[in-house]
């Protein structure tokens, strides 16, 4: 059924040239009550057949904008100018008729959230079929065939069950699947992705990842990819375009990008960027200041105000995309060549060989990289400040009806021990449901224990009343993962941070002062104190809720997913100051991340958790560079390096399907139905013992434990 | 399905128990049937209070009253609900309650059912038609109709809609609308097209009144339900299918913005009997809401108690339907 589709298609297709997408000088403008944003500026570019586009912006660069525009998807008030070609013909400006049939046939999109992407209310199989019916005039039957066979290729397993399965029964990863089967359903000439990947799970990206290569190569469509992960892009696309406050400010092959930046934001982003194969004891280069408001767009270069290159004329004249082949003369780009690199800069030529630590930290001293090993932090073990001893927390299942019985429990998390010592930062890192906040919370005694034990300071926490336990609160603060929602919208700033104090009734006679050497040491303007939360930035939040934690001066701060919310070149900063904190202060940092990247440069130890228990804890360095256990493998392989070369060639550890439901954990080990060592390497013999025996977190010396019965160390990085 | 649909309907059980006893005890405790034979004068003879009370099962106590109101054990075969007996009136022996009440049921279900009826189907098309042109002259005007039929007290517009439909009699020299009774009797036994123009004539005017106290909330429900499904990410990914606009509208965003009306109505069922009340009262119709008032009137308690516990039962079934329509709606209801 394929081939016929494939054959009808490509005989359209062969008539054209090879360009599939043409887009010039596309503007975007959106009325507001102060005037229009302009939230995408003359965006220009060319898609050959089969060929992968990146591009990369932070959140309002204007990235999705332009893509929902090329489809036509926009809200009605909108001003859309300049054009978009597809196949030759232009989409900009057509009738919902005309428009209805271009979208799904020539260009198809995917959407970011898998979660909200479909119909709660109609079949998988419906929603596919539908989309095959809206382009073919074939029977349902028919249509319900090609619906199996899409979700063959996209890798769902028993697919003909799916199709008549509603979307809240299926994951986030498997429905992003039907989503791309979909897109892939009348073998489109242009995929647009707009951030495929962004709500699931690192292992689960890579699946998807996988889905969507494996629907280019089925349908032969160029793909438009729209990531805010310099990561995604280097191992998917080939050529790349960064784009900064509505407009390209850089493009070229994704190679020329990534190592030779020829923009000041480009090379900031990627400096700003903590990497896998990075060194730790490197410092992460943030980006000053934060992307203009589109409300007031500086008259010149959008990113002056953050630049340190930035001179009068970058101040007055918006540079235009231009060539950068060296010293030649710089021309006008033409419509992107595949081999051509454009960069958006008036003085692009001074950062031949330049790096990011150069142009955004000049004159301030690095320590030269410490060759080998980092000298050990301290010969002597420091003081446990908090201990924690086989914590288990089950959270009841209730029946629907009015008895509420318990129906089952969901087993968050199964036997956790460990310890937080002084001044060293510990980090819990696992995907979504392993159990790392319920963990978190346990630790500061804000949910009661199932059974275990914590000790903070030898002292025992559980059992200890609300009066009793809150002077020991001081000492254990908290820090939240979404900056908007942790500050209450209705208090000032000043208020937020010297509310603790309030509560704990001390040192209100200088409280304003004390606040005001709070805000300072987060880097945020002491005189900012009487606004209020939202006339602050995400990044500038984030420091307030850090400030807000300091306030009591406590010992151990739990920081739960800190930088998650965060855009990369903010990220570098808010990461760079908890770094900065715990030197000045002395403080234990519990760090909770999904993040492998952000941990490996911040923690010093790691605690790797799966469905509830750990499955290896070492220090960061044994960590990554001998994973051992084949969950931490696959974890780390999963997480894509912002080098398009290492990302392509490196080598990976996939891992199949879903984390399984923690309210019915497989028996024996808790990995095994997704491990690939289980399903590939392992006989029959030694999987018994895997299925029926749950594994110890052992001893593999120098505090390395892991659990797993047939362990064995890889090299990843 | 199945066992969704019964737990749901046993679920009802106890809720409807409950119910009987709170309105047998509210009632029970609140005023004295017997209040008008004591007030007599010359004052009535102590045999005649006691033969009252015996009539009215006043000399037994309070939970072997309510025992008997439910079931009729024990007494003279004039009550007891699950015999069908409602009991005994404070209107004298010959007045019974069941008939009655079944007879004025069905006026007002009349008037209910055709109010809500309608009151939906505009409901939901104004409010799709206001969210598909959200911000236009449209939009603003159906929103301005809209809120000031929400302003309006039911007893007040009911007023107006009367005095407007004798104005329009009198301008049009014919009574083109009846603005009094329900005139069920009026066309007995005529042809079919007089009985309907007669029934237009009656039902035009509480109808429209009735319907316009819940058109209004309900179309600004569909509206915004409408509005968010409009830029829901399923709605983008239908258009980005390719479908055309008006399948997307009706597949994809109607049907899912239907949802949470389902809830609103049922909920608003007390609502809409309250209006009925008032509305039957300003046009003088013999229905349940009369027969409320009536009963207040005699301290006819046992009356009373039979039509809140109706009134108790449409609205608990309202929302049985409305939780069993919610499970055909939503797929992800169903099965847990």
């Amino acid at each position: 059924m394929t081939t016929e589709y494939m054959n009808e298609e490509h005989a359209t297709a062969e008539t054209g040239d090879d360009v599939v997408l043409e887009v010039s000088d596309l503007s975007v403008t959106f009325p507001s009550d102060d005037g229009p944003l302009p939230a995408v500026r003359e965006v220009s570019y060319v898609l050959r057949r089969g060929e992968a586009l990146g591009i990369v912006g932070e959140s309002g660069s204007g990235k999705s904008v332009t893509s929902m525009a090329i489809m036509g998807l926009l809200p009605r008030n909108a001003r859309v100018e300049g054009s978009a070609r597809v196949l030759g013909q232009e989409v900009i400006g057509l009738d919902d008729k005309a428009i209805s049939q271009v979208r799904g046939k020539k260009i198809a999109m995917i959407f970011q959230d898998p979660l909200t992407s479909l119909n709660p209310v109609y079949t998988i199989g419906y929603q596919i079929a539908e989309a095959v019916l809206a382009h073919r005039k074939v029977s349902k039957q028919d249509a319900m065939k090609r619906a199996l066979e899409l979700l063959e290729i996209v890798g769902i397993p028993s697919p003909e069950q799916r199709l008549r399965q509603y979307p809240h029964e299926l994951s986030g990863g498997m429905r992003q699947r039907v989503v791309i089967a979909i897109a892939m359903a009348n073998e489109p000439d242009v995929i647009i992705a707009d951030e495929p990947t962004t709500a699931l799970d690192v292992t689960v990206q890579a699946q998807v990842l996988d889905a969507l290569q494996r629907a280019r190569r089925e349908t032969g469509a160029a793909l438009v990819l729209i990531t805010h992960d310099l990561g995604v892009v280097a191992g998917q696309v080939d050529r790349v375009g960064v784009m900064y406050a509505g407009r390209i400010v850089e493009m070229g092959p994704v190679e020329e990008v990534f190592y030779r930046p020829r923009m000041p934001y480009a090379l900031g982003l990627l400096g700003s960027l903590p990497r896998l194969d990075g060194d730790r004891s490197d410092r992460l280069t943030p980006i000053l200041g934060s992307p203009p408001s589109l409300r007031d767009l500086p008259p010149g270069c959008g990113f002056a105000p953050r630049c340190p290159m930035a001179r009068e004329r970058c101040h007055q004249e918006e540079p235009r995309l231009l060539l950068t082949n060296g010293d030649t003369g710089r021309e006008p780009s033409e419509a992107g060549a595949p081999t051509v690199h454009t960069a958006a800069c008036h003085f692009s030529d001074e950062l031949v060989g330049v790096g990011a630590a150069d142009l955004f930290r000049p004159g301030e001293e690095r320590p030269e990289t410490t060759e080998g090993e980092p000298e050990p932090k301290n010969p002597v073990e420091p003081d446990v400040l908090l201990s924690a001893t086989d914590l288990v927390k089950h959270f009841p299942i209730r029946s629907k009806g009015i008895l509420r019985r318990k129906v089952g429990e969901v087993q968050a998390v199964s036997g956790i021990s460990l310890d937080l010592r002084e001044k060293e930062t510990l980090a819990l890192v696992g995907e979504s449901g392993c159990g790392k906040s319920t963990t978190a919370r346990l630790l500061l005694n804000l949910i009661r224990l199932t059974s275990g034990e914590v000790t903070y300071m030898g002292r025992p926490l559980q059992g200890l009343s609300d009066r009793r336990m809150r002077p020991l609160r001081k000492d254990l603060q908290l820090v939240f993962q979404d900056p908007f929602a942790s500050l209450d919208p209705r208090m000032t700033v000043s208020d937020i941070i010297a509310e603790p104090m309030r509560i704990h009734g001390d040192g209100h006679r200088d409280a304003r002062r004390r606040v005001k050497e709070l805000l300072e040491l987060v880097g945020l303007d002491p005189e900012h104190g009487s606004r209020y939360p939202h006339e602050f930035s995400g990044g500038q939040r984030q420091r307030i809720g850090v400030a807000r934690a300091l306030s009591l001066n406590p010992r151990v701060l739990v920081l739960d997913e800190p930088v998650s919310a965060l855009d990369v070149s903010i990220q570098a900063g808010v990461i760079n100051l908890l770094e900065d904190l715990q030197d000045e202060l002395g403080l234990s940092y519990l760090f909770v991340s999904h993040d492998l990247s952000v941990v490996k440069h911040i923690a010093d130890r790691v605690a790797v958790m799966y469905l509830g228990k750990m499955v290896e804890t070492a220090t960061t360095e044994q960590l990554f560079s001998a994973p051992a256990h084949p969950y931490t493998q696959a974890l780390i392989s999963a997480i894509p390096l912002p080098d398009p070369i290492k990302e392509r060639t490196r080598e990976r550890i996939m891992v199949t399907g879903d984390i399984p439901s923690p309210a019915n954990p497989p028996s024996g080990c808790r990995f095994r139905t997704r491990c690939p060592k289980f399903a590939n390497e392992l006989s029959d013999v030694e999987r018994t013992k895997c299925v029926e025996e749950p594994p110890e977190l052992l001893d593999r010396g120098a505090g390395h434990r892991d659990a797993c019965h047939y362990s064995e160390v890889v090299e990843l990085i | 399905m199945l066992v969704y649909t019964m737990r749901r309907v046993l679920g009802a059980i106890p809720v409807l128990v409950l119910a009987s006893i709170l309105t047998f005890v509210m009632i029970d405790v609140s005023g004295d049937p017997l209040a008008d034979i004591r007030m007599q004068q010359p004052p009535p003879t102590e045999e005649v209070i006691q033969q009252a009370e015996a009539r009215l099962y006043l000399d037994r106590s309070m939970p072997e009253r309510y025992w008997l109101w439910m079931t009729g054990i024990g007494g003279n075969g004039d009550i007891g609900l699950l015999q069908g007996e409602f009991g005994p009136s404070t209107q004298g022996p010959q007045y019974e309650i069941g008939p009655a009440i079944a007879e004025r049921l069905w006026t007002t279900l009349r008037l209910v059912g055709a109010a809500m009826v309608f009151a939906l189907g505009l409901a939901i098309i104004t409010g799709v038609i206001s969210a598909l042109r959200q911000y236009s002259k449209l939009d603003y005007t159906l929103t301005f109709v809209g809120f000031l039929a929400l302003a309006m007290p039911t007893f007040w517009l009911a007023g107006i809609m009367q005095a407007a439909g004798v104005k329009f009699n009198q301008l049009v020299g014919e009574q083109v609308f009846a603005t009094i009774g329900d005139g069920r009797f009026r066309a007995q036994g005529e042809p079919l097209g007089d009985q309907l123009v007669n029934a237009f004539a009656h039902m035009a005017l509480p109808t429209l009144v009735l319907m316009l106290i819940s058109f209004a909330s309900w179309s600004r429900y569909q509206r915004t339900s409408m509005l968010e499904v409009m830029n829901s990410d399923y709605v983008r990914l239908a258009r980005a299918k390719g479908l055309r606009n008006h399948v997307v509208i009706r597949r994809h965003a109607l049907r899912t913005a239907l949802i949470p009306l389902t809830t609103v109505v049922a909920i608003s069922v007390a609502g809409v009997i309250d209006g009925a009340i008032l509305t039957e009262t300003v046009f003088q119709w013999r229905g349940l809401g009369d027969f409320f008032i009536t009963a207040v009137d005699n301290n006819d308690s046992y009356a009373l108690m039979g039509w809140l516990l109706l009134s108790g039962i449409i609205v608990i079934v309202a929302n049985l339907v409305a939780d069993l329509l919610y499970a055909v709606l939503d797929p992800r209801i169903r099965y847990e």
